[in-house]
């Protein structure tokens, strides 16, 4: 039996093209047809909205800056999420609301900065004060979450983890709807970040270069931590082959514990960016950007680091530039209503043509 | 088993399984003889009237505000009707059709309750109305404004379906005007959330807009969940509009406010709200940029309501220490009191104090109330249409939530 691997819907090599064609099955069809779909729609939308003059070079700015700004937390958030399925082969759904934790501690500390004003005076400080309140709580409930739900799962076949974590994301909302309501709650504005300035004709709103800026600081950091320390390194030799690890004297629990803080900080991060953009926290907020960064992650590769990176920035980007840019120039109405669809469909094309993601799994050896 | 004993247990389990889901069947108990069934309350157990509302999230005010409504109608009833308490359970259907679904469904299947009274959002009184009235329960909206579920042509899954609000279709021709009239803007660009309710309204706003010679640039819709409108809101710059006429709800709006003064090319254009953001959330989500945002919003200033209306704010600040924390209260304490005049036409209660209710003779009923409501007259059409709009506009004046008080802020600016 041969062992090579096929890429469904493609043809085989050393085969004619009859031969090919009596082998096509109805799922080839579907899926040829639904590549020629999205390229006559991304093609043609795009040729179609460019000769129009409707959007000049200031608008694709602004649509590219506010898909990277919104990218960066989506690479944030996704880091825990491919860190942890690196390590634990684990989709840690409850990553999106470990994220909307760290954004509610945070709240309480920056309205408190903001009421003593705190937050005007001294800004730098009541945001570094604000990021510590986030990552701190953040990474506690991440490292509990391992510690309580996840590790009694850890040698457990089967769908046991990932409903576990669906059930962790359940427990974390209602918690936090039960302790601080169920309404929305609005985090100040950094009037310092909230007004824009002009390069070379270019609108820059400040607040979207202090997102981007300390996302790439962050993830940079990780990276670094990943790459160049012992614990990286571990966390590299787990992700490999766990045993394996365990055998050449690496403390796994802690390799686990460690994923899970850097998830965790990672995830405090984003929370209090996200939340000093978009401004309104409640106690669902985790759902739709975690579920969004989950595909980033796969976009990217999960389990890749810089997959999840380049994933969250390339799903920020087509969000934002997408709906205009394929869809106006076709004549398709409120294509802002079609942002998710662009944005699934990306992935779902994705994966049919690199089932992997973008930058594939990072392994030695084909898992299981 | 034999194969045809097992088909024939298959099918009676199946049955079992749907009966929650069929027709309510014409039945006699006690006195009582209905077409679609008769609900028996034996002496001394609760009247259970189940509610369903939004009451958390963004708009959880619009919904709690209404569930405090119909409280203080039964309050002012002495928690009581037909001689039996009142039972008032109240399901979070979370403002969308999945939610009303779900609700209605939890209620549907509650063979005890007699009616229900809610929502306050169309996309889930949409989803909700079929499967209550399939149960043969009937069901008064109390700020359910879309047009369709009281129009003419609405299929007869909706037979069961009231309001005690008005239609769209009055507020969406109404605001049409004002934008055109009064702010005499020419060119206006839309934006809905797929809601019936929103969706419905800028539609009739757009409709009667273009009538009186304005121009509909686009029509742009959202998702309820967005939270970056960056993107869609450089897009309406290029467009250049006069107005943005945006009727949906607290999130979307609090971003949209939020964020336009981050896109360059809004800077003179108008942004109008309407019905679903009538709340303090609205304040606390949108910070700053509240301030002079306007709304179109039923009249319920005093001397526009009810004479009754300042007494029932007495009572609503009484029992929960704080002001109407939304609009649609005295249609909901209407709703309420269109529940208890229904029921108490319809029941019959036997010597041995239980009391019988015809599921049909209760609906009928509801569509024949008519009364003098807090929220201005009470008389339904065929078609479940019970009352009419008063239009009026609002401007956000304070960016402090504490500030909130319908009139003063948001302040009564038109008429």
């Amino acid at each position: 039996m041969s062992t090579s691997t096929l890429t469904p819907g493609l043809p085989a090599p050393g085969r004619t093209f009859k031969q090919n064609l009596a082998r096509l099955t109805f799922v080839d069809v579907a899926l040829w047809t639904l590549r020629l779909l999205v390229l006559v729609v991304v093609v043609g939308g795009t040729i179609g909205t460019l000769i129009n003059t409707k959007y000049g070079v200031a608008q694709w700015f602004d649509f590219i800056m506010f898909g990277v700004t919104i990218g960066s937390i989506y690479a944030q958030i996704a880091l825990g999420y491919t860190m942890v399925y690196g390590v634990l082969r684990l989709i840690n759904f409850a990553h999106g609301d470990i994220m909307m934790t760290g954004a509610f501690s945070g709240y309480f500390i920056a309205t408190s900065f903001d009421r003593s004003g705190f937050l005007g005076a001294h800004p730098v400080l009541a945001v570094l004060g604000t990021l510590a309140v986030s990552v701190t709580v953040s990474t506690a409930i991440a490292v509990l979450a391992e510690r309580v739900a996840y590790r009694p799962f850890r040698h457990v076949r089967g769908l046991a983890p990932l409903i576990c974590a669906i059930g962790v994301s359940f427990f974390l909302e209602q918690t936090f709807r039960g302790m601080f309501g169920a309404s929305v709650k609005s985090y100040p504005d950094l009037h310092w970040a909230s007004a824009s300035f002009s390069v070379a004709g270019l609108n820059v709103p400040k607040i979207d270069l202090l997102v981007i800026g300390c996302a790439i600081i962050s993830m940079t950091v990780l990276y670094l931590v990943i790459h160049h320390t012992k614990m990286g390194t571990a966390i590299r030799a787990v992700s490999e082959d766990t045993e394996a690890a365990a055998l050449m004297g690496i403390d796994v629990n802690r390799v686990v514990v460690f994923t899970f803080m850097l998830g965790g900080v990672m995830a405090g991060i984003a929370g209090v960016f996200y939340a000093f953009v978009f401004k309104q926290i409640y106690f669902y907020m985790g759902f739709t950007p975690g579920i969004k960064a989950f595909g980033a992650a796969v976009l990217g590769g999960i389990g890749s680091v810089p997959g999840a990176m380049i994933g969250g920035f390339f799903l920020g980007i087509v969000e934002s530039v997408g709906p205009t840019l394929f869809f106006d120039g076709i004549g398709i109405p409120a294509p802002y209503q079609l942002r998710d669809l662009i944005a699934f469909t990306l992935l779902i094309m994705v994966l049919i043509f690199r089932p992997n993601g973008l930058l594939g799994e990072r392994l030695a050896k084909p898992r299981a | 088993m034999p194969l045809g004993l097992r088909r024939a247990s298959l099918l009676a389990a199946c049955a079992a399984l749907l009966s929650p889901l069929s027709h309510a069947q014409a039945a006699t108990v006690g006195p009582v003889t209905d077409d679609i069934g008769v609900l028996t309350i034996p002496k001394g157990a609760p009247i259970q009237i189940a509610g369903y509302w939004v009451i958390s999230g963004a708009d959880a005010a619009l919904g709690t505000d209404e569930v405090r409504g119909v409280q203080i109608a039964f309050k002012d009833h002495g928690d009581m009707i037909a001689g039996h308490p009142v039972k008032l359970s109240v399901e979070d259907d979370g403002c969308n059709a999945e939610g009303g679904q779900t609700a209605a469904t939890k209620i549907a299947a509650n063979p005890n309750v007699v009616l229900a009274i809610g929502p306050a959002c169309s996309s889930s009184a949409t989803a909700a109305a079929p499967i209550l009235w399939k149960q043969g329960i009937a069901d008064i909206g109390t700020a359910t404004t879309a047009p369709k579920l009281t129009a003419p042509d609405r299929k007869p899954e909706y037979d069961g379906y009231v309001r005690t609000v008005y239609s769209d279709l009055d507020q969406g021709k109404s605001d049409a005007g004002y934008v055109y009239n009064d702010m005499k803007a020419r060119k206006v660009v839309t934006i809905h959330d797929g809601s019936p309710f929103a969706q419905q309204l800028a539609a009739v706003m757009a409709d009667n807009f273009k009538k009186l010679g304005g121009e509909v640039l686009s029509v742009e819709a959202i998702a309820p969940t967005d939270v970056d409108m960056h993107p869609l809101l450089t897009r309406i710059a290029t467009e250049k509009p006069d107005v943005v006429y945006l009727p949906i709800f607290v999130a979307a709006t609090a971003q949209i406010i939020r964020q336009k003064s981050e896109v360059s090319g809004l800077e003179k254009t108008t942004f109008i709200g309407s019905s679903g953001v009538m709340a303090p959330d609205l304040i606390s989500a949108g910070g700053p940029a509240v301030v002079g945002f306007k709304i179109t919003y039923p009249d319920v200033s005093p001397d526009a309501l009810g004479k009754g209306y300042p007494a029932f704010v007495a009572k609503y600040k009484e029992a929960y220490g704080e002001g109407p924390i939304s609009g649609y209260n005295a249609n909901a304490y209407d709703a309420g009191v269109m529940a208890i005049t229904a029921i108490e036409k319809v029941a019959v209660t036997a010597a041995d104090g239980t009391t019988y209710i015809g599921k049909k003779a209760l609906r009928d009923a509801i569509y024949a109330t008519k009364f003098e409501g807090l929220s201005g007259p009470i008389a339904c059409d065929p078609h479940g249409e019970c009352a009419a709009f008063k239009p009026a506009v609002y401007e956000y004046t304070n960016a402090d939530p504490a500030t909130f008080d319908i009139g003063k802020n948001p302040k009564k600016i038109f008429p």
